[in-house]
């Protein structure tokens, strides 16, 4: 009895328990990888073999084709964080030349008093993207959509450079001692507002939001309201929208006029 | 020749438990298989039957998760289908409107990082994952209105995320799917 080596077929409680083990492990296969799957109408299997490879899991892309198309042009713009973070002294060359039509409204700093976006300093996929979006069609406005129609992606893109490399420069509003309003540091919860500064810098930055510091009142709000409404749309899935749809008027209010004052 | 006798005695009683134990594993091996069947077929573990892609960085250009695509849709066998995405920090759509007892899916994914996908009320808690779709079947009961907060933390800017299921009555929301091909309840 002691002779007989455990791990062999001659030993049947070796065949049996391996045998047993086995029928388990193929039994369950059987019934995970096809029975089941098959089982289940929706999933809508080809046969055996693709019952197998999606219940062991292997990817496949989402062909579905959308069956409702916008009735108005969206953002085409394919955002990441390292979208035109490299710093290259000859694309920004080239966009400070560019900039010189820009100069008008935008100032020849990239700081203005007309209620147009301050630029200097701004995050340079956020410059471009907008340049994009007015090229496009998805944000519209008769003043920079000329503009930025003759504009190619290049001219875009070193515009962008240039405008990230200029120093901000703070407003004649500002203020660092006015006390954030609640809605920039922790957001409404209760009403679906994340902070405003978990996206636009103060706390932390989302790819293709704005550097929002200096920028005129009237200008946030009025972007604000038109996110509200509906008249602007070109923030990638609703990602504005979304927010600005919640926000009292007196919260618009309070963020314009908190982030005019800040640096 | 005793000493003979009780080592066989000993022999046959061990085998005896041995084979009981062995027994006894197999059952609770076959119990256990069973139960992940039973969990599985009868969605309380909700196992999706498929694993799709899609790129994050690119679903507001093409395929079914367009912007204007997203929202209920009203299949032509009288199912429902949801499209939702996840984004740092809300779901579009903000309010998802379905009907009750109507059998519906919702397809799901996420624009950036991993966050969760919870209804109150019913068994759907899952994440949706960039670069990987959600597909999950689900029925509602009764009408009425329960909240579908971001339960993975996503970001400083989590605890403002959540949206909201609004189940209606069957017959309100097929008037309301013959007047519109993508329905949601945002205001």
């Amino acid at each position: 009895m002691s002779d007989q080596p455990l791990f062999s077929p001659r030993n049947p409680w070796f065949g049996i328990s391996v045998g047993v083990t086995a029928a388990i492990a193929v039994l369950s296969a059987i019934a995970g990888l096809i029975w089941l799957p098959l089982a289940q109408p929706n999933l809508k299997l080809a046969g055996v073999w693709d019952a197998i490879c999606s219940a062991a899991g292997v990817p496949r892309a989402a062909v579905q084709e959308a069956g409702v198309k916008p009735d108005f042009k969206t953002s085409n713009v394919v955002m990441t964080s390292e979208m035109l973070t490299k710093v290259d002294q000859v694309s920004i060359g080239r966009g400070a030349t560019l900039a010189q039509r820009c100069a008008i409204c935008h100032g020849p700093q990239g700081v203005s008093d007309a209620h147009s976006p301050n630029l200097a300093g701004q995050f340079a996929a956020v410059t471009y993207k907008e340049l994009n979006d007015f090229k496009t069609g998805a944000r519209v406005s008769v003043v920079m959509g000329p503009f930025a129609a003759a504009m190619s992606d290049q001219d875009m893109k070193d515009v962008a450079a240039y405008y990230a490399y200029l120093p901000r420069v703070p407003s004649d509003n500002l203020d660092t001692g006015r006390a954030a309003p609640a809605v920039v540091v922790t957001g409404a919860p209760m009403r679906n507002i994340p902070p405003c500064g978990s996206c636009h810098g103060d706390i932390d930055n989302k790819a293709g939001s704005p550097w929002l510091g200096g920028q005129s009142a009237v200008y946030i709000k009025a972007q604000l309201e038109a996110f509200a409404s509906g008249a602007r749309r070109n923030d990638i899935s609703q990602q504005m929208r979304n927010i600005a749809r919640r926000m009292t008027p007196e919260e618009i209010d309070q963020v314009a006029h908190y982030y005019e004052a800040q640096p | 020749m005793a000493t003979e006798t009780d080592h066989s005695l000993g022999e046959a009683v061990a085998a005896r438990i041995e084979r009981r134990w062995a027994t006894l594993s197999i059952v609770i091996v076959g119990l256990l298989v069973g139960m992940a069947a039973y969990i599985g077929i009868h969605q309380a573990t909700m196992p999706q039957g498929r694993v799709e892609t899609a790129d994050p960085k690119t679903l507001h250009l093409s395929g079914e998760f367009i912007e204007s695509n997203l929202g209920s849709e009203m299949e032509a066998d009288g199912s429902v289908t949801v499209r939702a995405i996840g984004q740092q920090y809300s779901f579009t759509p903000q309010c998802v409107v379905v009907p009750a007892e109507t059998p519906i899916t919702f397809r799901a994914t996420s624009a950036d990082v991993v966050h969760g996908f919870l209804i109150e009320g019913t068994n759907v808690n899952t994440m949706l994952v960039p670069g990987y779709v959600t597909a999950l079947p689900v029925r509602f009961k009764a009408p009425g209105d329960h909240v579908m907060p971001c339960q993975e933390f996503c970001g400083i800017g989590h605890q403002g995320m959540w949206g909201k299921v609004k189940v209606i009555d069957k017959a309100a929301f097929r008037d309301l799917a013959a007047a519109k091909r993508r329905l949601t309840c945002v205001d």
